[in-house]
């Protein structure tokens, strides 16, 4: 995957770069707004990580013009403003998504694949949270390397709610408008008894619960 | 009772009102003086006048009748005025005693003042061109009486006017220096961040240069304060990029293969790294709660607020292997932007999670009464002695012999977030657990404000 990278900040930069070579992307550093627009019409790229705060040029006015151009590549923003103000309007212009300042290397990379999973449109791709495998195409479960692990439909629709963003907190009413139909009658004690057969299946550590929040899987790091 | 009365002293308005009343009492009681002097001197000259041209109606044709005048009987004469009109009997018959007294034949022609048996009276003698005498006289008692009625009744206007004319005077004052009063209350009643000038409108001329004066304040505490939210969004910016390439060249270092020392190592300077990252946002947070203005039309939820932080706060609790829950289900919202609700809510459960020990509880709760949203935060940690709690409000205290990795910002950042929204932090102790602390925070409600002021317009 191609990854046209436009930060400033050198030192910033060449860690992301560098991160990105080890992580397998073909990437390209541009440090200023006119060459990124530059690179943006002579190659191509599968995604574009874009620092708001540019020299010459705005990062925002870039974004502008790159969809102004009808480019429909994903855009993720990195930020070190940290008004929502600018999220909102980055968002607005056509991001897809933003990290702000200071972020972890892994979380920028974990947003880059969920961008790139949603873009692609491939629903088969499997989720993970470093611990589980959910394969949308079997609905099976995998434990590190043990066999697969089959589960039903409900049980199947209430961990992918809770895989697509592992670390997320979803509430009971969440999870029931996740494994319910539209005038399908909820069941009293559903998610209950879902969580507690997926924890037989997976182990009791699988999903967690926050007293009084909601239930979630944890992130593996 | 003293500062009262030295506030009395100092008002200008109640000196200006002690003045002219002192003045108008001064001028009206010497007007009355006067008056009272003048018309009394006028009514005896207007008298003398009155008895000199009643004399003068006397002629050899008009004279009263020898009887009318011997008589005595004053017929013709108001017997209120007690005007007497007399012949003055010639000299050579001053020997002829009548029963009757009568003037001394030795009178003057003009005006004199006369005694008739033992009363004294005003006369005036006219000589006549046959060169008789005739007197014209009035008892001096009923001309001080009169003059006396007269000297009164120039005093009534006085004595209507003054009264009238104070009470005037006290309203006056009290509605030119009524701008004051307004000027005053409008500005007392503004908040901290409102910096506009003051319209200069319909302020008299003798207030112009004070309120100028404060406008021009006003304008250079409005510079400063700009500067000072520059200078937060420059630091923000400058602070982190650095830092973000330091830990993201840890991070990179981290992944590389190396001895497990040197790993070792790695992962305490990633540690001091994330500290630095986290003490170097409490630090703007508090900046930017402490210079940018109140965003006054957002409201928040409190239930997303809560579980978003719980997202980003529990594998740091379980770590601890901490149980850590939530109760009250309303969904509740404050009249507070996302990012402000989620620090204030992020630094009570992190302070809760860093200061109670492994194996730990803590017990979130909302909950509403009265349009006041009330979040409370309990742990079974050790507590708080209640002589620290003011000081822990504090930037930068840490309670004593503690190794918890906070900040020491976090309750500053909570209060003065909090405070911005006219809520209140409150420090106690648990009721729920033997020891530890209960925090808790009460902002009024959004969507209770709402309602409050729909069904006001219905009314």
């Amino acid at each position: 995957m191609r990854v046209l990278l436009v930060e400033d900040d050198a030192m910033i930069g060449r860690a992301i770069e560098d991160a990105l070579h080890d992580a397998a992307y073909a990437v390209d550093w541009v440090r200023d707004g006119h060459m990124a627009e530059t690179a943006l019409v002579s190659g191509h790229y599968d995604m574009v990580l874009l620092d708001l705060g540019l020299p010459s040029r705005d990062g925002l006015d870039l974004l502008r013009e790159v969809r102004r151009r009808g480019h429909d590549l994903p855009v993720l923003i990195i930020t070190a403003r940290d008004a929502v103000d600018d999220r909102i309007r980055g968002l607005d212009r056509g991001a897809d998504d933003y990290v702000s300042k200071p972020f972890a290397m892994s979380e920028l990379q974990a947003r880059m694949r969920a961008l790139a999973r949603r873009r692609g449109g491939s629903a088969a791709a499997v989720l993970s949270n470093g611990v589980l495998v959910l394969d949308p195409a079997t609905h099976e479960v995998r434990i590190g390397d043990a066999a697969g692990v089959r589960l039903s439909r409900r049980e199947y629709a209430l961990l992918e709610a809770l895989m697509i963003r592992p670390g997320a907190i979803l509430s009971r009413a969440q999870l029931e408008e996740r494994i319910y139909g539209w005038g399908e009658e909820v069941e009293s004690n559903a998610v209950e008894y879902l969580i507690h057969a997926l924890r037989r299946k997976l182990g009791s550590d699988s999903v967690r619960n926050v007293r009084g929040v909601g239930w979630m899987v944890p992130r593996g790091d | 009772m003293d500062g009262a009365a030295g506030g009395l002293r100092q008002s200008l308005r109640f000196r200006l009102s002690l003045w002219l009343a002192g003045s108008i009492l001064c001028v009206g009681l010497v007007s009355g003086m006067v008056s009272v002097v003048v018309a009394y001197n006028e009514a005896h000259e207007f008298q003398d006048d009155m008895l000199r041209q009643t004399a003068s109606l006397f002629d050899q044709r008009h004279l009263p009748t020898a009887r009318s005048l011997a008589g005595g009987s004053s017929r013709d004469a108001d017997p209120e005025a007690r005007v007497i009109v007399r012949l003055v009997p010639p000299a050579k018959a001053g020997g002829t005693g009548t029963s009757r007294s009568s003037f001394p034949a030795r009178l003057a022609a003009g005006a004199q003042t006369v005694e008739l048996d033992g009363v004294p009276y005003r006369a005036f003698v006219q000589v006549l061109d046959s060169g008789k005498r005739i007197v014209v006289a009035q008892q001096t008692e009923v001309r001080n009486e009169a003059a006396r009625n007269a000297a009164l009744r120039a005093l009534i206007p006085i004595l209507v006017l003054v009264p009238v004319l104070l009470a005037v005077v006290a309203a006056l004052v009290r509605r030119l220096f009524a701008p004051i009063a307004r000027t005053a209350g409008a500005l007392d009643r503004r908040s901290g961040e409102d910096l506009e000038p003051i319209p200069l409108g319909h302020m008299p001329t003798e207030m112009r240069p004070f309120v100028t004066a404060i406008n021009s304040l006003l304008e250079r505490v409005r510079e400063s304060v700009s500067m000072q939210r520059r200078f937060v969004a420059t630091a923000a910016h400058e602070l982190r990029s650095p830092l973000t390439a330091l830990s993201l060249q840890a991070e990179r270092l981290a992944a590389s293969d190396m001895p497990d020392a040197a790993s070792e190592r790695v992962a305490t300077l990633r540690q001091g790294i994330e500290r630095n990252r986290w003490l170097v946002d409490q630090l703007l947070t508090l900046a930017r709660a402490q210079t940018s203005p109140t965003p006054t039309d957002s409201t928040a939820s409190v239930r997303d607020a809560l579980r978003s932080v719980l997202e980003d706060l529990m594998p740091l609790a379980e770590s601890k292997q901490l149980d850590i829950g939530a109760e009250g289900d309303a969904d509740l919202h404050v009249p507070m932007n996302e990012s402000d609700l989620q620090a204030v809510l992020r630094n009570l459960v992190s302070n809760a999670i860093h200061y109670t020990p492994p194996g730990g509880r803590v017990d979130l709760a909302c909950a509403q009464a009265a349009g006041v949203v009330e979040v409370t935060v309990e742990d079974s940690g050790p507590g708080s002695p209640a002589s620290e709690r003011e000081r822990v409000f504090e930037a930068f205290h840490r309670e004593a012999d503690s190794d918890a990795p906070g900040s020491g910002l976090g309750l500053s950042i909570v209060r003065t977030l909090v405070h911005r929204v006219g809520g209140g932090v409150e420090l106690g102790d648990s009721r729920r657990f033997g020891s530890g602390l209960r925090v808790c925070v009460r902002m009024a409600s959004a969507r209770a404000g709402m309602k409050a002021d729909a069904s006001g317009r219905r009314d």
